[in-house]
């Protein structure tokens, strides 16, 4: 119970971050008003941005793709001699940084999700949807004629819709 | 008599030495799974390959002696927090270094042809200092979130604080660099 309560506390706290974050945002309207007009604030954006910029820039500077391998070579040096010498030390000073999966198969993302929409209508089209869907129409012409019949006499009615 | 008793003893030793090999065949595991992760966070820590290789050894040398050999009980959250630790300790003598060689002449720099390029480099140069002089706590949230790319509830559990407190915390460390930063700013 208290678990579930949790969850639903940790998702509101989630939701409500997004919604705030969103109208108290730096991009948020009524900020930029402000910021235009108040230079105390402009300052500290302005400061903010350049933590930001500088962030970004140490996470777009690259390494050399060696570098795990060498710094795996020189960690295992001073290890034991017997883990020095495992099958499993030797597969890693050789090994090379790989992608993370999502990165991986990032550019396959649109073809899976045509393959499940594809898959999704062949699902719907087995358990009958489409069959249901036409079984609607054909009720539906019913009592239309129906009620035509009923206002306007059978004999119309028939003419209008022949069956 | 005494031959048979040196014999056995070499045999024990080497018994010895394999079980302790065999029971730390985790480090090398920690090492596999956690290691691109490691070195891309000393990476942009240090921004040098050799003090990324020298950190990375010494993370691991501790991790291997932690209390006689014991696994720790979280271990990603023992590397991460050594890591750090020995990361900026490096970023600090560097720094130290660097201006007590600089002090002498301290010439005044003239940027005159890539201007982006060493503006970049000067910023990166400045936010590493200043995150080492960030209190440790602060600095913990930072290094973890935004140069180890890692979810608030990641950096609570590495640091055993709750996922909102490393959101305050981080709060507090992005102020504090601005203001420093802007300080710096001519």
């Amino acid at each position: 119970m208290t678990n579930i309560k949790d969850s639903k506390c940790r998702q509101i706290r989630a939701w409500l971050h997004t919604a705030v974050s969103s109208r108290l945002g730096s991009e948020a309207g009524w900020l930029q008003g402000h910021v235009a007009s108040c230079p105390r604030c402009r300052r500290r954006l302005a400061s903010w941005g350049r933590v930001n910029l500088a962030l970004s820039s140490i996470k777009a500077q690259p390494h050399r793709l060696d570098l795990l391998m060498r710094a795996n070579t020189q960690a295992i040096c001073v290890l034991k001699h017997s883990l020095r010498e495992a099958p499993k030390a030797q597969v890693l000073k050789s090994i090379l940084p790989q992608p993370k999966p999502l990165e991986k198969y990032g550019r396959y993302g649109h073809s899976i999700v045509n393959f499940a929409a594809c898959a999704t209508i062949l699902i719907l089209m087995k358990v009958g949807v489409f069959s249901s869907m036409d079984s609607f129409q054909t009720q539906g012409q019913k009592a239309i004629k129906q009620y035509y019949g009923r206002q306007i006499g059978q004999d119309l009615a028939d003419e209008v819709f022949p069956a | 008599m005494f031959g048979k008793a040196v014999s056995y003893g070499l045999l024990w030793d080497v018994a010895v030495s394999d079980s302790v090999a065999e029971s730390q065949r985790w480090v090398l595991s920690a090492m596999q799974k956690h290691g691109p992760e490691l070195v891309t966070v000393l990476w942009r820590i240090l921004g040098n390959e050799q003090d990324v290789c020298d950190a990375y050894q010494d993370t691991f040398l501790q991790l291997a002696h932690f209390e006689g050999g014991q696994k720790p009980d979280h271990v990603k959250a023992y590397i991460f927090r050594v890591a750090s630790n020995v990361a900026i300790s490096m970023l600090r003598r560097r720094m130290a270094e660097k201006s007590r060689l600089s002090r002498p002449a301290s010439p005044v720099e003239t940027v005159s042809s890539p201007v982006k390029e060493l503006d970049s480099k000067y910023l990166q140069e400045a936010l590493r200092r200043y995150i080492a002089q960030l209190p440790e706590h602060l600095r913990n949230v930072v290094t973890l979130r935004d140069l180890g790319e890692m979810s608030y509830a990641q950096v609570g559990r590495i640091l055993g604080i709750s996922s909102a407190t490393a959101r305050v915390y981080r709060c507090k460390a992005v102020q504090l660099l601005a203001v420093w930063m802007s300080e710096e700013q001519p």
